[in-house]
């Protein structure tokens, strides 16, 4: 009985680290500022906080950071012109799983304050 | 005895838990990166590029109107890593390498490992900033260790061979 108990629990223990993870889901502001400002403004913010920027694309409007702490952090940056100045959606994934959007939060005020205090 | 099914159910959701953990804020990097690894200067993308590649480093990515130069270097390395249960139980640990087992799971397993080191450079502007962490992956290819790493000694390296660089291109 104790094995079939412990076989039940150890299965159901693999299936739920296993599920697929669910989409990811951008935190998303629109922001004063041009494309290129708030991916440069970005780029500065993160590294700032130790994020090691993989991958900036000005035209793309994209930019890719990590962060190495375990497991392992991934943010993703996507930014396209709008009729006030950009629209900016952050995605983040600790390993393979989506954050909720609520953790880009802080980090898009942190930018706006940046993008705010250009000359 | 029917503490048993209880105690199950407790661990088995503990189990569950700890999968889906999610942290509460997203991570920065502790210590925070030098103030070394910011410092005054006209250099472009250029000298960063040849100053990184002399060290060993792979380009991966550059976007220029940015001034931003991305690298990584991979480098043999030890992992000295507390041993596993699967190592001893399966006996998976056939490895040129392998550690010194003494009795009931006690010992320490010094193995082959690969530590990669990752690396931005953003130059252009007035100012260099640079940021890098530092992965060790094991033989099997596992994850063992990841810190970041955006400290003044590598900084203050990297500062001197982009200045020889942008030196010797004037």
């Amino acid at each position: 009985m104790r094995r079939r108990l412990l076989a039940a629990g150890l299965a159901l223990w693999l299936a739920g680290c296993a599920t697929a993870p669910p989409p990811a889901v951008p935190a998303t502001r629109t922001l004063e500022a041009a494309p290129a400002a708030v991916l440069e403004e970005a780029m500065a913010l993160l590294m700032a906080r130790g994020y090691v920027i993989r991958h900036a694309d000005v035209e793309l409007g994209r930019l890719e950071a990590v962060i190495a702490r375990w497991p392992g952090y991934r943010l993703r940056l996507r930014v396209a012109p709008a009729e006030a100045g950009s629209r900016l959606a952050i995605t983040a994934h600790r390993g393979d799983r989506p954050l909720p959007p609520a953790l880009a939060e802080p980090l898009i005020a942190a930018l706006g304050r940046r993008l705010s205090a250009r000359p | 005895m029917r503490r048993a099914p209880l105690a199950w159910a407790v661990l088995l959701l503990a189990g569950l838990a700890g999968c889906q953990a999610t942290p509460s804020r997203l991570p920065e990097a502790e210590p925070p990166p030098a103030a070394a690894c910011r410092w005054a200067s006209p250099a472009g993308p250029a000298p960063v590029v040849a100053a990184l590649e002399a060290e060993g480093f792979v380009i991966r990515h550059t976007e220029a109107s940015l001034g931003l130069v991305s690298a990584e270097r991979a480098r043999p390395a030890v992992f000295h890593g507390a041993p596993e249960p699967d190592i001893f139980l399966l006996g998976r640990h056939g490895h040129v390498g392998g550690g010194v087992l003494v009795g009931g799971g006690l010992g320490v397993l010094d193995d082959e490992a690969t530590g990669i080191e990752r690396v931005s450079v953003v130059a252009g502007g007035a100012t260099v900033r640079v940021s890098r962490d530092l992965r060790l992956f094991d033989w099997r290819g596992e994850l063992r260790r990841a810190r970041t790493a955006s400290d003044a000694g590598f900084c203050r390296e990297l500062r001197e061979a982009i200045r020889r660089r942008a030196e010797e291109d004037a």
